[in-house]
């Protein structure tokens, strides 16, 4: 399926941003940003899953691939995963991955890793305002993808 | 010492250890080149070879699973040791049925496989030579970003989908590939849509890969991939403080024991 | 249940909510059922007032019956609100509850956007994305496991005491394991109890002898769990007992080993906080239960030099002696756990400033109990080291607590455990008494009259957090600011008593790694819920009894400690538990046995097949987190409900199918 997208005229860059969160911390802070309405740019796309330990490389990568200008993953603040030490492997594959990223010449900080606990609705919403600037200064990932 | 002594040396060691064995994994001379051998006991030891090398990590790995009860030697240089080991810890490989003769490279090969590390923990045969300092790996990192996505996306763009990087890594063991997944990897399409295929088997090296350079050396489209490999497995090392190979008692670089907790650490400065 | 028709071509039914105004405020919400319609396999869309509702769920229920839905979108509110509701509702009309997908356009859409227009396009972009992973949903079956009736309680302090007394009574078996040779715990060593001044000993004693008789409680003193195995209902654990080196069977608890001892009075007692000396052979405190004697191995001139006159074995007439005693394992299964292991004290060797273990005459409020008790080492008098009857005693609050370089939390009980320590000392002696505190907690039954009555029995109240203990002569001298005359003050006293922090126990994180519990910042073991699930782990079947999952008083433990129970025990009456279907799965085909899974769960719920050469999941022991499904090189694991085609189908919905890149 697709989106209605224009191909007539190109409208100005909206940074889109896939946000992997876990269910147990970060996506319920990101609940908290809302149930106290705090507001941040429409850009991140919330993808839920159970453990930031979830993510790997690959589907990281199948998002850019995809088209993601930005992808963001979200987990508990260590020692308080849900699962006891899930995030510790979140620890070691994201950044490895931005290292990766970094190497192969795509602006590493397209990827960021942090942790938001569920009481942390502010630092959410501040977190996403930050990185939807970032993604946004850094142009649109197919520009990368083409230029050179 | 010269090619013709180390090599009697590794006949003599062979000799020595044979009785102990059922069998010893060497290279064995075919034509010019060389390929993978199991000598039996008794078995003549003239077509004995060391060069031109190539990795035996797979063959003890096939050769173990067919026959697991028997005791096996292993003629192993730097990298096929430390790739035992961690083959070892996702057990593809026995290390209680395996004995290693270790031979320490020579300087010309070190230099051929620009390694850094040209020699195994125990050395039988051969005297230890320096490693070669990776000094390519900071003057690629200090071209600007765009200029590496531009070699990158020439280098590439070159890549036909042989899978010769896959079939030749020791590391390579999966009985299913997600390179060849439709789900991960455009199923028909060449060159590989960047950055699937590429960078999923580079972060597939992590903590796994002990920069033997075969990838490289086997790609037909010259893709210099060991310049990925190598920057990935610096940080592991100097980040993570693991050096894969290194000690087959550690858990693998997965395991939770090693984490990083700092988020300074997560954000390393290098662009 | 009807079979689902799953082999049937995708029928998704999208409900979009206006949550009254709270998402059609922001979200044009006609507008996102209307752009839903247009999706592939959608054949019916509505928007409700409120989809929570039961008229609300009432519309989706009929809707599901007459257009043949086999697979349901709501867009609403968090799926951590009402995924559960629905997931109930579906399971109503026959159709598997998994075969839902929420998305959140409440949350995360019109509460924290503002612009209409972009807040509608989002909620399309959620919804296209739902509609696109639904398809791949499956139907999951949540799976039985039987609970054996028993229970295993780690630590008998009057958590795991009242725990064990309420299992026992309801008819399950109870296995009471305590590391020191006797139960009771810290409550055992209070003299008082705050607010009421119940003698402590008098109220824990009959339920230690209870717990210790009871036809219901196998009690394993002296003992620790050394390895947990399997899952809720049938967890396998194996307790190591150390040889007490006195035949507890034979053992009459008559004590003259004890007095025959030759080390008699020559070691510091544990019980009695180092304020009171014992032999190598000793009963911890006359109430013990067990009441059996026990030989300390670090002592003992036999076992640690191996020459004694052996004094203690010609007294002991039945003979219980036994100097082969060897460390015991004993493997037990049960159906739950109770963890008790209560707290200590803040371990002061950080704060060398207030003299704490450098003067005599500095102790924590435990040795103070000591020694204000009638059977304490010096018979309930308050006398310093050198037994003067103190002219001045100064308490000083929240000492490793409430202080960021120390532990920032307020451990709760200190305020009013010192006030009643100062009462004590007010009954006991003539001493002038100072309280420096930084401010009084007393939220409780009775507390605040109990600090009222304190107030008014003379004792002088320093606004001001201690900050320093000197010796000067005889004298300690208090440094502090009083905050309420804003300059420092410097007090002597004979005695200083510090109400120390309580901290987890230095083992909790073996205890924590044993059971695979998570522990919070603080470092106690942290709850399910911290509202409403406070005594439950993430570990179904093990539960929390008291201070070892935050700081308690007597009347919380107790209170805890029974909603332990009562959990244990509704799990335990209802025989079986139901376990979440969202679990890892292998797929032995794919696997090449290198155990990446293994090392990554951190459950220890997989497995390796060395015969086979395949990983496999122990489902009842997995929880879901799919860190094994992302660490499998070869995505063997199959992470049900967030499989790799279900999370990439989400993505692909949210950022539409883009033409791939091409390189140049």
């Amino acid at each position: 399926m697709s989106l209605p997208e224009s191909n007539v005229q190109q409208p100005p860059y909206e940074p889109k941003i896939i946000g992997f969160l876990c269910n147990w911390c970060s996506y319920a802070g990101a609940d908290l940003a809302g149930t106290s309405r705090l507001s941040y740019p429409p850009n991140i796309r919330i993808v839920r899953v159970q453990c930031s330990g979830r993510v790997s490389p690959e589907l990281v990568l199948k998002a850019f691939h995809e088209g993601a200008d930005g992808v963001i993953v979200l987990g508990c603040h260590i020692g308080d995963c849900h699962y006891i030490d899930g995030n510790h492997r979140t620890s070691k594959r994201i950044p490895m991955l931005r290292q990766l990223l970094a190497y192969a010449g795509i602006e590493p900080d397209r990827l960021r890793l942090e942790w938001v606990s569920a009481a942390e609705g502010e630092r959410f919403a501040t977190i996403v305002k930050e990185f939807t600037e970032t993604v946004r200064a850094l142009g649109p990932i197919k520009q990368v993808m083409v230029t050179g | 010492m010269d090619e013709e002594h180390m090599l009697e040396a590794v006949r003599q060691k062979i000799l020595e250890i044979m009785p102990q064995v059922d069998g010893v994994i060497a290279l064995r001379r075919v034509g010019k080149g060389t390929a993978p051998h199991l000598f039996l006991p008794g078995d003549d030891l003239s077509e004995l070879a060391l060069f031109p090398q190539f990795p035996l990590p797979t063959p003890v790995r096939i050769i173990q699973a067919k026959y697991p009860d028997k005791r096996f030697a292993v003629v192993v240089r730097g990298c096929d040791e430390r790739q035992l080991v961690e083959m070892a810890k996702r057990q593809q490989i026995f290390l209680d049925k395996l004995t290693m003769i270790g031979v320490a490279c020579t300087k010309e090969q070190a230099e051929y496989c620009r390694c850094e590390m040209p020699f195994p923990k125990q050395v039988d045969v051969g005297e230890t030579v320096e490693g070669i300092p990776q000094t390519f790996l900071d003057e690629f990192l200090a071209k600007p970003r765009e200029e590496r996505l531009a070699f990158w996306k020439h280098a590439f763009a070159k890549c036909i989908k042989c899978y010769g990087c896959r079939n030749i890594c020791p590391e390579c063991f999966c009985k299913e590939c997600v390179l060849e997944d439709n789900l991960w990897v455009t199923s028909g399409t060449v060159p590989p849509p960047f950055p699937m295929f590429h960078l999923i088997r580079a972060m597939h090296t992590v903590g796994k890969c002990v920069a033997c350079g075969e990838c490289e050396r086997t790609c037909p489209a010259d893709i210099p991939l060991t310049i990925l490999y190598k920057l990935l497995k610096r940080d592991v090392e100097t980040v993570f403080n693991y050096y894969a190979g290194a000690n087959p008692e550690e858990p693998p670089l997965m395991d939770s024991t090693i984490f990083l907790a700092d988020m300074d650490m997560l954000h390393p400065p290098r662009r | 249940m009807t079979p689902t028709h799953e082999s049937e071509k995708p029928r998704i039914g999208v409900f979009v909510c206006y949550c009254g105004s709270n998402i059609a405020a922001t979200v044009d919400v006609e507008k996102v059922a209307e752009y839903a319609a247009t999706l592939p396999n959608v054949v019916f869309t509505q928007t409700n007032k409120y989809t929570c509702s039961d008229p609300g769920q009432e519309e989706i229920r009929k809707a599901i019956i007459e257009h043949k839905l086999n697979r349901v979108v709501i867009a609403a509110c968090s799926p951590r609100m009402h995924e559960v509701t629905w997931r109930r509702l579906l399971q109503g009309t026959g159709l598997n509850p998994y075969l839902l997908q929420v998305a959140n356009i409440r949350e995360h859409v019109s509460w924290v956007h503002q612009d209409r227009g972009e807040a509608t396009q989002k909620a399309k972009e959620l919804v296209a994305a739902a509609v696109e992973r639904v398809p791949l949903h499956e139907p999951l079956e949540p799976r039985q496991v039987k609970i054996a009736p028993s229970t295993l309680i780690v630590g008998g302090g009057i958590a795991g005491i009242q725990a064990a007394l309420d299992i026992a009574n309801a008819g399950y078996h109870v296995y009471l394991v305590e590391k020191q040779p006797s139960i009771g715990g810290n409550m055992a060593k209070l003299d008082k109890t705050f607010p009421t001044l119940d003698c402590a000993m008098c109220i824990l004693a009959p339920k230690m002898v209870d717990a210790g008789r009871h036809e219901n409680i196998t009690l394993f003193s002296y003992s620790e769990v050394e390895s947990v195995e399997g899952h809720v209902g049938q967890f396998r654990v194996r307790i190591k007992r150390k040889p007490r080196y006195v035949k507890e069977d034979v053992c009459t608890g008559c004590g003259l080993c004890t007095q025959a001892c030759v080390l008699k009075d020559r070691i510091l007692s544990e019980f009695e906080m180092g304020m009171g000396k014992r032999g190598a052979a000793y009963i911890p405190f006359p109430q013990a239960v067990p009441l059996k004697a026990v030989i300390d191995p670090e002592h003992c001139l036999l076992l640690t030099r191996g020459k004694c006159s052996m004094k203690c074995i010609k007294a002991c007439g039945p003979g219980a002696i036994d100097f082969k005693q060897q460390e015991e394992f004993i493997e037990i299964e049960v159906g739950t756990i109770i963890l008790a292991t209560g707290f200590e004290l803040y371990d002061m060797s950080a704060l060398p400033q207030y003299g704490y273990g450098r003067y005599d005459n500095v102790v924590d409020g435990l040795q103070f109990e000591r020694l204000c008790n009638a059977s304490g080492p010096t018979e309930g008098r308050i006398v310093t080291k050198d037994g003067r009857v103190p002219e001045a005693i100064a308490f000083l609050h929240c000492i490793g607590s409430r202080d960021e370089n120390t532990n920032p939390y307020c451990s709760q009980l200190c305020c009013m455990h010192t006030l009643k320590l100062a009462h004590l000392a007010r009954e006991k002696t003539p001493a002038r008494i100072y309280e420096f505190y930084i401010d009084l907690r007393a939220g409780g039954k009775g507390y605040e009259e109990f600090y009222k009555r304190v107030q008014h029995e003379g004792i002088h109240f320093i606004r001001g957090k201690g900050s320093e203990v000197v010796q000067d002569g005889d004298k300690l001298i208090v440094r502090a600011e009083d905050t309420l005359l804003g300059k420092v003050v410097e007090v002597p006293v004979d005695m200083v008593v510090l109400a120390l922090g309580m901290v987890p126990p230095k083992d909790i994180e073996n205890i924590a790694r044993i059971f695979n519990i998570n522990r919070s910042r603080d470092g106690f073991f942290m709850e399910a819920h911290p509202k409403l699930r406070p005594a439950e782990t993430n570990v179904e079947g093990v539960f929390l009894a008291g201070a070892c999952q935050g700081p308690k008083d007597i009347p919380a433990t107790v209170a805890h400690a029974s909603a332990a129970a009562a959990q244990a025990l509704s799990l335990m009456s209802r025989g079986q538990a139901t376990i979440e279907p969202i679990i890892a799965e292998v797929i032995a085909e794919k696997c090449s046995a290198c155990g990446e899974c293994i090392v990554a769960c951190p459950f220890k719920a997989i497995r390796m097949d060395e015969e086979a050469r395949h990983a496999y999941v122990v489902s009842a022991m997995c929880k879901g987190c799919g860190t094994c499904a992302a660490a499998c090189p070869s995505k063997a694991i199959k992470m049900a409900h967030f499989t790799d085609q279900q999370l990439i189908a989400e993505i692909e919905g949210i950022l539409g199918r883009m033409s791939e890149y091409e390189l140049a």
